[in-house]
């Protein structure tokens, strides 16, 4: 179709000042906080469901690409419109719709902020699980699409988990729900399917999440190391002692410096390895669980614990792991943050690994991770002017993919395939796999016009 | 419901007989022509090759507890029998996961969990564990009341192996907690009712045991009484592991509930002192709601009563067995709704509710056809589409055929039908709902 008539049909739609479509407008939207970049063909804001589903009837009907966003905060590249495809920005969707406190449920527009939503529950005394690092501006949508994760999620899983519902536009432009506040549908998993994929089958318009009450008590431990592997290894005690904390989360020596330049959070520059570690719950029994977890901090040779007295420091120590992307920044010009994960037990090998990685291919490599899960995050620092430097950060990412799946990990833990991981797909794969993913993509979106390209690698 | 032909009446015992998924579908009216029982995965892919080769239909089955979750065929070439895949795979108590084969049945996981040194569990629940294949269960979506703090089946799980249609080998998921990698098959697969695959090993997160336990039992004498606690419970601090709620009637189902004196258990684990806490505050808590008893301490005290409230008493003749979900707040009277239909279509039943979780199971045994279709159509109306779901769980072949569509028409056409039509084209599998 004419690039005219498809602008004009779009304006017509969602009115005109609501569609970009010059250079200058587009290229903000050319990029994501992956690596990759595609300049869209234009940029349709919605906001409604009825609209989204009428432009995506519309892109079906004349098979034009398009793809949802809300912040783009996806590390892989998820949101990147390619074959100058449609995006359909999501982020005026923002109105927290229904609280029901009674059945615990929440429904909301996919562009409201994780941190608003959890913003508006916590004087009713609930909260929302899932809580990705960049959920001051990360939107409700992204993390449908993504499964987001977070420090949380070791005791109270991923997003998948804590979603009961979604009004969805499929990728011909029909809509309905999938889900809702009664428990278990009959048939396939569908809502599960549609959580985490990357917006290739359709596009959620209304999320129904689960809320939780508050809980009683929370106390917030950070432990100092002179290894990364004592770290770790700590970490690996407390699970096997029985003790589920909400969080258990390390920072290596690089990225303790840097967020000490950057957020002040009063971590030791000095230490190779900083594990914060929180118990949320009832009170009764945290002290003694607490002292269980300094004797297994003291048995892996801890350098010195704190204990945050009150809100005000567990949000300080907590400022330091949030701001921890934000801070290496501050080191090289770029970054690519790898997501494998592995079994627990087996971080001390894939952190010796990665360490490795880093010598090899001459680059800086920093550590911040979700250590309960084992969810590793190597931020691999580089200036992304210089073009040999690189291929040797594709390289070392793709090694740092192989190491995961290796150690019976996988590929990705909550940043999403997107394109950048494409390759890496075969890693945790075999055909019948794959081929199995490819039906269900083709059987949802026959015509391949929703977020193409990501996700699955080509047959 | 009466069924025609000369079928065995009653359940046989577990010892009696070597394959009761496959009794359980003839039962149910399904023409079964004939039976494998594959003892491991390759087995399995060698009968499904021949399967896709042959143009055969298969139907997977293990302990026959939920067989009625699909579509139930009026004929199969092969009853697919996992309950001979029946083994630990691998138990990685450090990472706290255990994969096992399809076949191994929910009790068996359990006492072979509470049999290590250092004592794990695995908090699924759902009726009847004693014969549900874990492999069942996955492929039926059953949870139980302790989804409340351990989460469902859907949180459970974390890898699946099996074989696709054409007799290949597949696998999602893995042994970590948090895996995007691909689309997420290991959830796409789980109530697909063996329509997509056959599922052949389970990955699943397993737990340490607590140190304390305990079961708190109540009675609340009016509706009312019972919904203000519940409500109460639910926005109080209190951490328990399931609600379940059952009625002191007995016998026939009550014609109000004005009849019915509830009777409501709820499980406290973890450390001594928060479950020795809750239990005191939960008894004040119900007292205020004029709920008297009082509260049993012990693991087996608490799994006990819980299971004892979710699985049918009796044995298996001519079953009628249903899931209704509707959202928690309407979940006691839509219990109570429930006693009342069973009444007045005359039937011997018992019905649980969970009651942190607006999901009910009622059973009713020697159903007749016309009836259970009536009760069916009462219960359609009681809990209409869009506000809830009845699904079956164990039902006569003929009353399924008279449902109608039990998923939205829209999804069907979406999504299952064109996702059958490209996984398993030959339709080796039995159809999707």
């Amino acid at each position: 179709m004419e690039k005219n008539r498809t602008l004009k049909r779009l304006q017509e739609i969602v009115g005109a000042p609501n569609v970009l479509w010059k250079d200058v407008d587009l290229a903000v939207f050319e990029y994501d906080a992956g690596l990759n970049k595609e300049i869209p063909g234009f940029v349709v804001f919605t906001r409604t469901a009825e609209e989204v589903a009428q432009v995506v009837k519309f892109l079906h009907r004349e098979g034009i690409s398009y793809v949802a966003r809300g912040s783009g905060t996806n590390l892989s590249g998820g949101t990147i419109p390619l074959n100058r495809g449609v995006v359909i920005e999501l982020s005026r969707m923002n109105r927290i719709l229904e609280i029901d406190v009674l059945n615990e449920r929440a429904i909301i527009e996919p562009g409201v902020y994780n941190l608003t939503l959890q913003n508006t529950l916590a004087p009713l005394g609930y909260y929302y699980a899932p809580d990705p690092a960049s959920q001051k501006v990360s939107t409700l949508g992204g993390n449908f699409g993504e499964n987001a994760g977070g420090p949380h999620c070791l005791k109270y899983g991923v997003t998948s988990n804590h979603i009961l519902g979604a009004e969805f536009v499929w990728p011909n432009g029909e809509m309905g729900w999938v889900g809702g506040k009664s428990l278990d549908a009959p048939g396939p998993d569908l809502l599960g399917l549609l959580v985490g994929s990357e917006g290739t089958l359709g596009i959620a318009t209304k999320i129904m999440v689960r809320i939780l009450r508050s809980p009683e008590r929370v106390l917030t431990l950070l432990a100092i190391f002179s290894s990364l592997e004592d770290a770790g290894k700590t970490v690996s005690d407390i699970i096997g002692e029985g003790i589920l904390p909400a969080t258990l989360e390390i920072m290596d020596n690089l990225v303790i410096r840097a967020v000490e330049e950057s957020v002040h959070a009063g971590y030791p520059t000095d230490a190779e390895a900083v594990l914060i570690i929180e118990l949320d719950g009832l009170s009764d029994g945290m002290d003694e669980q607490a002292e269980k977890i300094l004797e297994i901090c003291r048995r892996n040779g801890v350098i010195s614990t704190r204990r945050a007295k009150d809100a005000g420091e567990r949000a300080e120590l907590w400022a330091g792991r949030r701001g921890a992307f934000g801070a290496v920044a501050r080191l090289r010009p770029s970054y690519l943050v790898c997501d494998g994960t592995v079994p627990r037990t087996r971080l001390p090998e894939a952190l010796s690994a990665v360490k490795q990685v880093a010598q090899k291919y001459k680059l800086p490599i920093g550590n911040v991770f979700h250590a309960g899960d084992g969810n590793l995050h190597p931020l691999i620092l580089f200036d992304d002017r210089n073009a040999e430097e690189m291929e040797r950060v594709h390289q070392a990412g793709m090694e740092i993919l192989k190491i995961c799946a290796d150690l019976d990990g996988t590929i990705s833990g909550e940043h999403g395939i997107g394109t950048e991981k494409l390759k890496g797909m075969p890693l945790v794969f075999r055909g019948a796999d794959l081929e199995m993913m490819r039906s269900l993509k083709a059987a949802i979106d026959p015509k391949g016009v929703c977020n193409p390209g990501k996700v699955i690698p080509q047959a | 419901m009466t069924p025609d032909t000369d079928l065995p009446s009653s359940l046989p015992d577990e010892s009696g007989n070597a394959s009761p998924g496959v009794w359980g579908l003839q039962s149910l009216g399904v023409e079964v022509q004939q039976v494998e029982k594959p003892a491991g995965e390759r087995e399995a892919r060698e009968i499904l090759t021949r399967a896709f080769q042959g143009r055969r239909t298969v139907f997977p089955c293990g302990g026959g507890t939920s067989l009625s979750t699909g579509m139930l065929p009026q004929r199969v070439d092969l009853a697919l029998d996992t309950t001979g895949m029946d083994k630990v795979v691998n138990f990685d108590p450090l990472n706290l996961n255990l994969e096992v084969s399809a076949g191994m049945t929910l009790d068996q996981i359990n006492g072979f969990l509470a049999g290590q040194e250092k004592r794990f569990f695995l908090p699924l629940d759902p009726p009847w564990s004693s014969r549900a294949t874990i492999g069942g269960a996955y492929a039926a979506n059953s949870s139980g009341p302790m989804r409340l703090r351990y989460g469902a089946l859907r949180d459970l799980v974390l890898g699946v192996r099996g074989v696709d249609s054409r007799g290949r080998e597949i696998a999602f998921g893995g042994k970590t907690v948090k895996n995007v990698s691909g689309y997420d098959l290991t959830k796409f697969l789980i109530g697909s009712a063996g329509s997509l695959c056959l599922v052949t090993s389970v990955t699943i997160r397993v737990y340490p045991w607590p140190d304390a336990s305990s079961l708190c039992d109540l009675v609340f004498g009016t509706l009312e009484e019972l919904e203000k606690f519940l409500a109460a419970l639910r926005s109080s601090v209190l951490l328990p592991s399931a609600v379940v709620v059952t009625d002191l009637a007995g016998g026939p189902g009550v014609s109000d509930s004005a009849g019915i004196r509830f009777r409501v258990m709820i499980g406290f684990e973890g450390h001594a002192l928060a479950v020795e806490r809750q239990k005191r505050d939960l008894l004040k808590l119900a007292g205020e709601f004029g709920g008297l008893g009082g509260a049993r301490t012990g693991r087996d005290m608490m799994l006990d009563g819980i299971r004892s409230a979710v699985t049918p008493v009796s044995g298996w003749r001519d079953p009628l067995f249903l899931k209704i979900s509707v959202p928690v707040v309407q979940g006691p009277r839509t219990f109570v709704a429930l006693r009342r239909l069973i009444h007045d279509h005359g039937l011997l039943g018992k019905t649980t509710l969970d009651g942190a979780n607006g999901v009910m199971w009622l059973y009713a045994e020697a159903v007749h056809e016309k009836t259970a279709l009536n009760l069916v159509k009462d219960l359609l109306n009681l809990v209409p589409a869009g506000q809830g779901y009845v699904a079956p769980i164990l039902a006569h072949r003929n009353l399924l055929q008279s449902w109608g569509a039990r998923v939205e028409t829209s999804l069907h056409q979406l999504a299952f039908q064109p996702l059958k039509e490209r996984i398993d084209p030959t339709g080796v599998f039995p159809p999707i709902l």
